[in-house]
């Protein structure tokens, strides 16, 4: 079968721990639902594994029977050739088809394997930021990486069990037309066979559960000990870390030695009754040979049909994986089915002039149960810079993310230039209202690369300009390669990533541009040149600028005070500072001594 | 990646399980019997018994195999126990070993490619644990009854076993061949795996940026790219492992068709009778032709995968060299730091990032570090905690360098809280103890009081509400608090923050400080907001050139940059009052 089956089973297994708990059962019927649409294609290669899995069934059946003309042609001394060259095509045949029926599987698995993870990707970035809610990053990538791998396994596996069953239907014909004493003998045996499989069913998936549950345990502790490595470092905590980190580890040998007893079960039982068995129909057979009924070839072939009639034992492992393909299908299956919540207009508008006029009308924003943003009115006038502010979890990113459609709003609307922004062509939006975040992502090859993310086209003059302006030039020029450098080769600190993602927001020329936290790793000093920078470059274009620091609101032309859901108030910083309810927004920024006021206002020459 | 360190990974942690693989051997052997006799007696059943009439003693002789049978079944039933002995301690010790290497790695600096190798790693010592019990489990069934097959077939006719053993050994040795090449492919599939998963993580976890930038399209090629690679690599594969045909053929097919072949030669001649050519027949394929069939489609699949896992996994499990010097190790008198005469920088080309510094921190002083981002202050927190060494001049605590000092001593006395703050899957009380096991209720209260963590706590639901993996839904500021709680907690004589407030509101970044200012010890704080500098006793600015220590008010007047960090902050107008 496929190479990844051992492995595959447990990095399946392993994969239920990572995601979000849904019932087996939906799982189920949702894999079902993928499978249909998706596992019949390549329709050709399909229909060639279903005629080798006849032409195998038919081979192997006729293999003990040819085997049994040649012996009894060797004994007798006639007929030898012929009898030799049939078996010798039989044998020809039946590993021909076992060598294509891997090879096929093969090929018709990749090609299903890449068209689900195709479409996983594509549906994950279409459900976009409103989809992380859902599938967080980790869980999407197991689900992209390990349960997308393993449906193509479904439809060989079913083949591989029909052929199962339709080669002990086969034997059992084949044994009775022999002797029809020894295919009655055989299926005496049968009951016992089934009981025992029952019971090994019923006690082998518990334990087996649990060990993958321990196991995941561990590799969240490692996870966890990676993330803090600064600390255990400096804290000398090494050893202690292994130690936590392998705590599950002796529940997990007890465990393991418990799936062993199951299986030491299942394995003796199943070596003591296929050989008795079997010699319970040579018996009979060898009383049918004195008898003269049957040859000596006869009672070889009768042997071998046997054992390939208790080859549906092996069923059972079929029909584990075959479930196990259906929960991992329908893994898939969840991200596909989910509808994105962003989409794009059905007829889209083309951006409609203006320098950036935003208007936000009745705005609703409900997340979880909570509602974040009720019945929001903004009105924004072009060109201006507006500093969002507000205690935090007070929305601010949310009503951020309205603006550029990274999430739509459950009521109202969000207008720019007088045009809803759910009416215009969405990446032509993405293109004029840019995004810089508190931590920017690093994508793109090299640092040039991420700067022109969004833009490709942009020359190196462009990225240089932006990043200057971006107070980041300078330490990019120190980089061994400089612009080129690769970004895995470029360690960074939290202050110089927010600069190459705010070189990234303006290199595009946008006409609105959203900061959302996208200064805090600065200290005042760059933030002031950054602030400054950006205020020449932005002149005539909008920018919304979520802002902790009153330093950051004065430097705005209008504050943007976000209370309960509402704007508070819409106002420049001078005229709000009157309110003390807006100085608490800001509270310890005024925890230096007024006697220092004073003097500072002394030394400036300004009145206290 | 070579397959040699895989199997030499292998051998070592088998090691110790030797017994358990002898008894396994033994156990084996027993099982094999029957098969050994079967074909024999089978023989004899059918020449002495039912071709000749004697129903008897045919039933007789098949009577003697249902008994070895049982026998073998016994056996079977014994091997597992040691099946479990070799296998689980091996998995435990390979797991053992790959978590430590792991993390010493993570510890060493060494730049991860994130969660997704290291939980790769456990995946792939769960895959070995698989693959060699499937192993043993086949091997012996293989070993046992070709070995048994051929020797039955020995003593039923020494030629035909010499024939066959011939076509074996070849089927064997084209065998080796062709797993060489198909392991490279193999490595290739499980390489360009992990590649899907590389490509894609940076996209999932840059979700919205992505979407920001409207890079979709770009984003979904990219990882297309990798997607597509790996289908490819698989197919490459499958095409290599289609060879094997001729090692059925040749093993498994052959025999039989020659013993066919000699058949009438052997009958005429007196060397065979009916009854013992049925025996051969039997040995040759209810015997050898599964065992090849194994050995060739699952015995084959599983040494393939097994050895390039195997490879991975010693390429995970080297651990960094241990760079200790020979010095003893002393204890330090008293907890004044000194710098004197500091110089560091990342690599030998680049800019000193802390150059020629002469610094004193006597107990007890509440210092604060500012200046501009990606100056070094971070850098200087690392060389404070001995994180990093300098290329010149000394960092000394107590009056001896830092180099010198018993690493243990080291550690507790002096703590770094960096910005990302660990939490870890257990309780709040573990956490909090993390530094200090033994502090008791009273303290980590007391504790929890002072740093300004009750509301935190009583959210969480008190002492011993478990945490879940990666801190779970706590946010950053929450984290934080933790993580300040612990080291007030811990006996560190010697705190430093790095920037470890800098996700907490003012109020609670005051509180927090305040708390260290007034806990025993020197406090040293890489100050994110300019406020923590208001709480000083000194204050370090670095500004790369020249580097100065003051009291807040002379500062103000003689450092300009300073004037400037602190200037700006004022720069709101003042509010009537």
């Amino acid at each position: 079968m496929s190479m990844s089956s051992s492995s595959s089973r447990l990095t399946r297994a392993f994969a239920r721990f990572m995601g979000p708990q849904v019932s087996p059962d939906a799982l189920r019927t949702a894999g079902n639902r993928v499978l249909r649409q998706q596992a019949g294609q390549p329709r050709i290669l399909v229909v060639l594994l279903v005629v080798i899995t006849l032409a195998g069934v038919g081979s192997t059946l006729l293999l003990p029977g040819a085997l049994a003309v040649a012996i009894d042609a060797a004994t007798s001394g006639r007929g030898l050739p012929r009898a030799l060259g049939q078996l010798a095509v039989v044998l020809a045949v039946a590993t021909v088809v076992e060598a294509l029926d891997e090879l096929i599987g093969s090929y018709y698995g990749s090609y299903l394997t890449a068209r689900l993870r195709h479409r996983l990707m594509g549906r994950a970035l279409a459900l976009g930021v409103p989809g992380q809610r859902r599938f967080p990053a980790g869980d999407l990538l197991s689900r992209l990486t390990v349960s997308a791998n393993t449906p193509a396994n479904f439809l060989p596996l079913l083949l591989a069990a029909v052929r199962t069953l339709l080669i002990t239907i086969g034997a059992v014909v084949a044994l009775a037309v022999i002797d029809l004493r020894l295919a009655l003998t055989f299926l005496i045996g049968v009951p016992p066979a089934v009981v025992l499989l029952r019971l090994f069913l019923a006690r082998a998936s518990e334990p087996f559960v649990r060990y993958q549950e321990r196991l995941a345990e561990v590799i969240t502790r490692m996870l966890d000990a990676h993330r803090g490595a600064r600390t255990i470092r400096a804290s000398g905590t090494a050893e202690q870390e292994v130690g936590r980190i392998l705590q599950p580890l002796p529940e997990l040998h007890h465990i393991g030695r418990q799936v062993w007893a199951v299986q030491r079960g299942a394995s003796w039982q199943m070596s003591l009754l296929v050989p008795m068995l079997q010699v319970l129909v040579l018996s009979i057979a060898g009383f049918a040979l004195a008898a003269g009924d049957i040859t000596a070839g006869q009672i070889v072939a009768a042997a071998s049909y046997v054992v390939l009639a208790l080859g549906s034992v092996k069923v059972v492992d079929t029909v584990v994986s075959l479930l196990g393909c259906q929960v991992a299908a329908g893994r898939v299956g969840e991200v596909l089915e989910t509808t994105p919540a962003v989409v794009p207009p059905v007829l889209p508008a083309a951006v409609p002039p203006g320098r950036g006029r935003l208007e936000l009308r009745d705005v609703s924003v409900v997340l979880g149960e909570r509602p974040v943003l009720h019945h929001l009115d903004l009105a924004v006038p072009p060109g201006t810079s507006v500093a969002l502010v507000g205690r935090s979890g007070t929305g601010k990113s949310v009503l951020a993310s309205l603006i550029g459609r990274l999430r739509d709003p459950d009521e109202g609307a969000v207008l720019l230039d007088g045009a809803p922004v759910s009416t215009v062509d969405l990446s032509a939006l993405r293109r004029i209202v840019t995004y810089a975040f508190e931590r920017p992502a690093r994508l793109g090859a090299t640092v040039h690369d991420m700067i022109a993310y969004g833009e490709p086209a942009a020359s190196r003059a462009q990225v240089q300009a932006a990043a200057a302006a971006a107070q980041a030039d300078r330490f990019i020029r120190l980089l061994p390669e400089g612009y080129d450098t690769p970004l895995a080769q470029a360690p960074m600190s939290g202050g110089e990533l927010q600069r190459l993602g705010l070189a990234r927001a303006i290199v595009t020329g946008a006409r609105v541009v959203v900061l959302d936290d996208a200064t805090s790793s600065l200290d005042t000093a760059t933030e002031v040149k950054v602030a400054d920078a950006l205020a020449r470059i932005l002149e005539d274009r909008t920018s919304v600028v979520v802002a902790y620091r009153a330093a950051t609101a004065a430097r705005a032309d209008l504050v943007a005070w976000l209370d309960a859901g509402r704007i508070r108030a819409l106002a420049p910083h001078r005229e709000l500072w009157s309110d003390p309810d807006y100085r608490a927004v800001f509270a310890a920024d005024r925890d230096h001594q007024p006697a220092d006021r004073e003097q500072l206002a002394v030394d400036a020459g300004t009145p206290a | 990646m070579k397959l040699s360190e895989g199997a030499r990974l292998l051998g070592r942690h088998l090691r110790p399980q030797r017994g358990a693989l002898w008894r396994l051997g033994a156990w084996s052997a027993l099982e094999a019997v029957p098969t050994f006799v079967s074909g024999l007696f089978i023989a004899r059943a059918l020449d002495h018994g039912f071709l000749a009439g004697r129903l008897l003693t045919g039933f007789g002789w098949l009577a003697a195999l249902a008994i070895l049978y049982a026998l073998g079944a016994w056996g079977t039933r014994q091997v597992y126990p040691w099946l479990a002995s070799t296998v689980e301690p091996l998995r435990d010790s390979l797991l053992t070993g790959v978590v430590a290497a792991s993390l010493h790695r993570a510890l060493g600096g060494e730049q991860d490619a994130g969660g997704a190798s290291v939980a790769q790693a456990t995946i792939q010592v769960e895959s070995v644990r698989g693959l060699f019990s499937a192993l043993l489990r086949n091997s012996r069934q293989l070993l046992a009854t070709s070995v048994a097959a051929i020797g039955g077939l020995a003593v039923l006719s020494p030629l035909l076993a010499l024939v066959v053993g011939c076509l074996v050994l070849v089927a064997l040795v084209v065998f080796a061949g062709l797993l060489r090449v198909v392991v490279v492919r193999y490595r290739d599939v499980v390489l360009r795996g992990e590649q899907v998963g590389t490509s894609a993580a940076p996209v999932v976890e840059g979700m919205r940026d992505v979407v920001a930038c409207a890079a979709q399209a770009r984003a979904a090629r990219e990882v297309g790219e990798a997607i597509d690679a790996e289908a490819a690599a698989q197919r490459s594969f499958a095409r290599a492992w289609v060879l094997r045909l001729p090692v059925v053929t040749l093993g498994a097919h052959l025999p039989l068709l020659a013993l066919l072949v000699l058949a009438p030669w052997l009958l005429s001649n007196g060397y065979l009778t009916v009854g013992e050519v049925a025996g051969a027949a039997i040995y040759l394929f209810s015997g050898l032709q599964p065992a090849i069939q194994v050995l060739v489609s699952g015995g084959g699949t599983i040494l393939v995968n097994l050895g390039v896992v195997l490879a991975r996994l010693a390429e995970v499990s080297t651990g960094p060299p241990d760079a200790r010097d020979g010095s003893p190790d002393l204890l330090p008198t008293g907890h004044d730091l000194e710098l004197e005469r500091v110089t560091f920088a990342y690599s030998p080309a680049a800019e000193p990032v802390v150059d020629d510094l002469t610094l004193a921190v006597p107990e007890g002083l509440h210092l604060a570090v500012v200046g501009p981002s990606g100056v070094g202050k971070s850098t200087l927190a690392n060389l404070l905690a001995r994180l990093a060494c300098p290329q010149h001049g000394a960092v000394r605590l107590g009056g001896l360098d830092l180099q010198h000092i018993d690493e243990d001593h080291l550690r507790r006395t002096v703590a770094l809280i960096p910005q990302e703050a660990y939490v870890f899957a257990g309780t709040v009380r573990e956490n909090l103890t993390y530094l200090r096991p033994q502090a008791s209720t009273g303290e980590l209260e007391q504790a929890v009081r002072a740093v300004g963590m009750e509301e935190l706590l009583s959210q969480l639901g008190g002492l011993d509400a478990e945490i879940p993996p990666s801190g779970g839904t706590l946010s950053p500021g929450e984290r934080q608090l933790i993580a300040l709680t612990r080291t007030y907690l811990s006996s560190a004589r010697i705190v430093i923050l790095d920037e470890a407030t800098c996700h907490l509101d003012p109020v609670a970044e005051q509180r927090a400080e305040q708390a260290f200012g007034d806990r025993h010890g020197t406090l040293i704080v890489i100050a994110h907001r300019i406020s923590s500098a208001l709480r000083a006793d000194q204050i370090l600015v670095m500004d790369g050139a020249a580097p100065e220590v003051g009291g807040y008010d002379a500062l103000l007047r003689s450092n300009s940059l300073f004037a400037e960090l602190v200037g700006h902050w004022h720069e709101q107008p003042t509010a009537p009052a």
